[in-house]
């Protein structure tokens, strides 16, 4: 096997591993959600707020997800590993 | 066999996620310049809201006649007390049209996907830009409401041995704030251009659907969390005693 078909298999795996990363936002957007639905249970009349604080949380779990998200797409379409083989 | 299809198939079509508009490069005093194709969405953007608003603000009355100048109060009404909701009455008139503008830029820049365009938010330096007019902004309240003094105090609160955490945490917020802006909608834009290339010639209902979601609903949300991100951020920095 060459080394470029070997640096690009390897990078096109590390990119899926990278986004297995989004489990972890997943979760923490499902309790935010979760919570904030308890709370709107528990006082419907202050909805509009859980609601705008429910969205900030989502946006601050989804960060870390994003990250991965810049890894695999780093992989993908601008790969660094390719400018050392030569 | 069908192994040996499918390569041939994907040789024949490319994946790109480029627009049909094209960089332009020329040269002027001996040096390249390049207009990127993302600018020049902006500036379809910034036209198309500049025509809009001068249409709806010209001649206003002090009583609503048409429907138009109720449609620009209402536009007016809503960002200003999103605002005082936010951030308290005493910026309601400061960032009222700064948070309105921004959102407006935000979300029709997201919303030129949909129009075949490149969308503006999928290059990582026009949403960078954006996080860091957050960042002055933020610099600026904490340099006029602590003064100088008490901006570099604020870094070793609660206790001195935080300062490395207060000054990594102090930029962290801008690039996370544009790495949100940039990833959300570029995912979108993968995801999509990797189905209609999976999909090739079948690409029929499935796309429309991603594109109903990523582009609709993600840019709606996600440029309401940034301008909220921005507004929360400045509120934050307040260092005034009220």
């Amino acid at each position: 096997m060459d080394n470029l078909g070997f640096v690009l298999g390897a990078s096109a795996i590390g990119a899926g591993l990278a986004m297995i990363a989004g489990l972890g936002p997943g979760i923490g957007e499902g309790i935010c959600g979760g919570k904030a639905v308890e709370a709107i249970g528990r006082q419907p009349e202050a909805s509009g707020a859980i609601t705008r604080q429910m969205i900030i949380g989502d946006a601050l779990a989804e960060t870390t997800g994003l990250y991965s998200l810049i890894v695999a797409l780093l992989l993908m379409y601008a790969n660094p590993f390719i400018g050392q083989l030569k | 066999m069908i192994n040996t299809a499918a390569v041939l198939m994907a040789e024949e079509r490319t994946f790109t996620v480029d627009g049909p508009l094209k960089s332009i490069v020329f040269e002027l005093f001996g040096k390249e310049w390049v207009i990127a194709e993302t600018v020049f969405t902006q500036w379809i953007v910034m036209l198309v809201l500049a025509v809009l608003f001068f249409i709806l603000g010209r001649n206003l009355k002090l009583k609503p006649e048409g429907k138009r100048q109720v449609i620009a109060e209402w536009i007016v009404g809503f960002f200003t007390g999103y605002v005082e909701d936010s951030m308290g009455v005493k910026y309601k008139k400061r960032f009222g049209p700064y948070i309105g503008s921004l959102f407006c830029f935000i979300i029709l820049s997201c919303l030129m996907g949909l129009f075949g365009l490149k969308n503006p938010t999928s290059d990582v330096s026009v949403t960078a830009s954006w996080a860091i007019i957050t960042f002055v902004l933020v610099l600026w309240t904490k340099l006029k409401t602590g003064g100088v003094k008490g901006y570099l105090h604020s870094f070793i609160e609660p206790m001195p041995f935080m300062l490395p955490f207060n000054i990594i945490g102090d930029f962290a917020n801008p690039i996370a704030q544009a790495l949100r802006l940039f990833g959300n909608n570029v995912s979108g834009m993968v995801i999509g251009g990797l189905v209609y290339f999976a999909l090739g010639s079948f690409a029929i209902l499935v796309p429309a659907v991603l594109s109903l979601y990523f582009d609709l609903f993600s840019a709606v949300i996600q440029s309401y969390i940034f301008v909220t991100l921005t507004m929360s951020y400045v509120a934050m920095a307040d260092m005034s005693e009220e």
